[in-house]
């Protein structure tokens, strides 16, 4: 057993490549027994890479790993498991179809001669969900179960394994307030056992509430490392950002017209709550926060691919029929999905046949669809976004996520919006096509068009927005305006932003 | 939390027993002769077959996989074995049971190589090895057809063998298949493996599970059940040629299905499975004693599927439902 403040994990100058994307450039990390240690960084500065690592699904390229006086044997997840590391991930992995008994005991079943002692697994997860003061039973299945109780299930499991390092992947993304009260509960209490706690959050106030040590990481290496008596909340974020906006974002004044889009009190209960906004011609204004908050939501209820309960979306002044992508493409408005591969694009199809996919009314002829048109239509787009192909007829998989996302963003420039909805437009793209993204964005701004603009990234909506309306746990905390919207007004509101701005 | 209950297992195959009960009095008012010694037995000579297929494919379909080759499977077996028995009229039950189970594990070996090994998507890889096994048959065969008189006397008057009246000898090995396995698969870390593979695949490889062993040996074992099933037809029929048990693999999907193991992988019994066997050959036989003409048979078969498939889904989306409800008062 591992006395408390005892070295149980050091990690030194690891590094980890995917092809040529450099995911890890030397990372430092060390965790001692009987600590919480949170693990703090924007959205593709190396966190889950590293948590990946240490759970066996990733192999580091270099760097050296050691678990007490022992090196960390890499790439099993069950070598991690047998080494007393246990993962929960942000998506817990549990088996729905099965009772929260066998999840806890998965593959590790006591036995009784030939069979397993299905008693026995039930007392003990029933003892071990007692131990962490949250009494489910055993005997339900998991399917249904909150992802709250969920991660109460995982971590019975990493203490039925006897694991001493829990690493927890934005464990509390998901959770409502008193959820979170009660992980922390949990936390404290695997603290007090001598366990040592590795998360990831990008919730600062609860960062600060319960962690004793805190690692800042950017651009996949460590930036510093601090008990948390020695940082504060500003050094943190300033840490986390650490650099100075560039002139990556080519901002120009655009003219400001009438309101385009005009979102009143919409509600979804499952999602957000009570969000108001407008957005003008010729104006683009970034939806920012965290993961989760419920942004992709709001922009998918103003589509009407989902339903909201209560509020209205007006556009030009008139009422937008809810649930309805078809009345509002006939409003002109066009939705670019954050998943590209999944929603935005026909992965197997033509570049052409992408590009023309919404635009059928403009290549039809007669009676039958003109193919010279689609080709003009095409040909048209890929000079205005330079997207680079070998032919028209080459399906998209064979692209590169850059030109992948410059495809769906013609798709739906082809349309000719009037308003144009972006969900992560940049994400995954390298910095050089970042910057196209960026200039078509701000050219459709400048032709009038209304853009609401979802981002995670901060450099790209302070760079881009002439507003940024921020939302935290599917409420609206704060729209600040061009002038006064700087990385750590955004910041502290997504993460500690109340509800009642 | 009543409706959480009924989805358990043993609901489950609780209420389908209910069902089948049901069914068979129906069958019996209609029919006095269903309900006989008679009328039973032949009730479960004639789902052995079928019975023996859907629990060898019980646990494929829990994994989220599926074998549609184990009809080619029993014709292939059923034509060897009556082949080699011709050949050697020295041969009794004893090397028809062993030869049998053999000549399964291999296209079952075959099918997990694919499947497991090659990670070929299973639905298409067993449609193949259908056409594959089949066309074996036809060429092999060579238009040959054997009956009663020369297969091994010994195998056929154990198919004739009735306990008690009612209980054929098939029937009573189908019974015991279906206990050990159910057994293995409540009771054995690799059973349980099954459930977990089937699911949440991607978190099954997460806590370390051996994805391709348990993969690769349901197959196995489901060709081992097809080349048993395949003895089972000679000794109900006697007789066999190349198109023997011919497009019968979507009935075993069926009574799968009907049974309670749910296509999407995760849930299900073999209890289940070998009562969904008994419950389409009941309806089956019920409608023919109300006279109802043996053409719609097929279509009732679909009509029985699609009537399950609801039910689970209705099921699975009530409870949703009534979760998703459940969280938004938590959290207001």
């Amino acid at each position: 057993m591992a006395q408390k403040g005892d070295l149980l994990l050091q990690m030194k100058g690891v590094q980890k490549r995917f092809g040529g994307a450099i995911a890890l450039r030397g990372t430092d990390l060390s965790i001692r027994a009987g600590e919480i240690h949170a693990l703090l960084g924007e959205n593709g500065a190396g966190k889950s890479t590293m948590l990946k690592i240490l759970a066996g699904v990733h192999v580091n390229d270099g760097g050296i790993i050691s678990l007490g006086d022992k090196t960390f044997i890499t790439g099993s997840p069950e070598a991690a498991i047998a080494q007393g590391i246990a993962v929960i991930y942000q998506e817990p992995s549990l088996f729905l179809d099965l009772t929260l008994a066998e999840n806890v005991f998965i593959g590790r079943q006591p036995m009784k001669g030939v069979a397993i002692d299905w008693a026995q697994a039930q007392v003990e997860a029933a003892r071990l969900f007692a131990e962490l003061g949250v009494p489910l039973d055993p005997k339900r299945q998991a399917r249904g179960l909150s992802i709250a109780d969920q991660q109460v299930v995982e971590i019975a499991k990493a203490l039925s394994m006897n694991a001493n390092i829990i690493l927890m992947d934005e464990p509390t993304a998901a959770l409502s307030a008193s959820e979170v009260e009660r992980l922390m509960t949990v936390m404290k209490s695997l603290k007090a056992a001598n366990k040592a706690v590795i998360f990831v959050s990008h919730r600062l106030d609860e960062v600060f509430m319960i962690s004793d040590y805190i690692t800042v990481m950017r651009d996949g290496a460590t930036v510093s490392e601090n008990p948390v008596s020695e940082t504060d909340l500003q050094k943190v974020i300033k840490e986390m950002v650490g650099r100075e906006l560039t002139e990556l974002f080519p901002k120009t004044e655009n003219k400001i017209g009438g309101v385009a889009l005009e979102i009143n009190n919409l509600t979804n209960p499952a999602y957000f709550h009570n969000i108001s906004f407008t957005v003008r011609h010729g104006e683009i204004v970034a939806l920012a926060g965290l993961v989760g908050s419920g942004r992709s939501e709001v922009a998918r209820a103003i589509f009407g691919i989902d339903k909201y309960t209560t509020g209205s979306v007006k556009v030009n002044g008139k009422d937008l029929a809810k649930g309805s992508p078809v009345a509002a493409m006939a409003e002109k408005i066009a939705l670019v999905p954050e998943d590209r591969r999944q929603q935005g694009l026909f992965m197997i199809a033509g570049v052409n046949r992408n590009i023309s996919m919404e635009s059928f009314d403009r290549i039809k002829g007669k009676l039958f669809l003109n193919f010279k048109k689609e080709r003009a239509l095409t040909e048209i787009w890929r000079e205005k976004l330079s997207i680079k192909y070998e032919a028209q007829s080459n399906p998209v998989e064979s692209l590169s996520g850059g030109n992948q996302q410059k495809t769906v963003l013609a798709k739906w420039l082809a349309t000719n919006p009037d308003i144009l909805i972006v969900d992560e437009p940049t994400r995954g793209i390298d910095v050089g096509t970042k910057a196209e993204v960026h200039k078509l964005i701000n050219a459709a701004a400048g032709e009038g068009k209304a853009v609401l603009m979802i981002s995670s990234e901060l450099p790209e909506v302070l760079g881009m927005a002439d507003r940024i309306i921020v939302m935290r746990e599917g409420h609206k905390v704060a729209e600040l305006s061009r002038t006064e919207a700087t990385q750590e007004k955004v910041i502290a509101a997504a993460t500690t932003g109340s509800k009642g701005a | 939390m009543n409706f959480l209950s009924r989805l358990k297992p043993s609901g489950r195959e609780g209420s389908l027993g209910l069902i089948l009960i049901v069914t068979i009095g129906i069958t019996g008012i209609i029919n006095p002769r269903f309900l006989t010694g008679d009328g039973t037995r032949d009730l479960f000579t004639s789902t052995a077959v079928v019975a023996l297929l859907a629990i060898g494919m019980a646990p494929i379909i829990i994994m989220r996989h599926i074998d549609l080759s184990v009809a080619s499977t029993v014709g292939l077996t059923a034509w060897f074995i009556a082949d080699l028995s011709a050949k050697h009229p020295e041969f009794t039950w004893v090397q028809c049971f062993i030869i049998g189970p053999i000549i399964g594990m291999i296209v079952g070996i075959l099918n997990g190589l694919l499947v497991a090994g090659l990670r070929l998507p299973s639905l298409v890889v067993t449609l193949g090895t259908l056409y594959i096994v089949r066309g074996a048959v036809y060429v092999i065969s060579n238009s040959v057809d054997y009956n009663a008189q020369e297969m091994p006397p010994s195998l056929l008057s154990l198919g004739q063998k009735v306990f008690f009246g009612i209980m054929p000898f098939t029937f009573l090995l189908v019974i015991f298949a279906m206990l050990v396995t159910a057994w293995f698969m409540k009771y054995r870390k690799a059973g349980r493996d099954c459930y977990a593979i089937g699911s949440n695949p991607h978190a099954a490889v997460l806590v370390g599970i051996k994805v391709f062993r348990r993969t690769f040996l349901a197959y196995v074992f489901s060709g081992a059940m097809a080349g048993l099933a395949g003895v089972f037809y000679l000794m109900r029929f006697a007789q066999v040629d190349s198109t023997a048990f011919y497009g019968q693999e979507l009935a075993v999907v069926a009574a799968a299905v009907i049974g309670g193991v749910t296509i999407a992988g995760g849930s299900g019994t073999t209890v289940g499975a070998t009562i969904g066997a008994l419950l389409v050959q009941t309806i089956q036989g019920g409608l023919a004693a109300i006279g109802v003409d043996a053409f719609w048979k097929s279509a009732i078969n679909g009509l029985l599927l699609i009537v399950a498939i609801f039910a689970d889904r209705t099921l699975a989306r009530k409870s949703e439902n009534a979760l998703l409800e459940q969280r938004i008062t938590e959290r207001a």
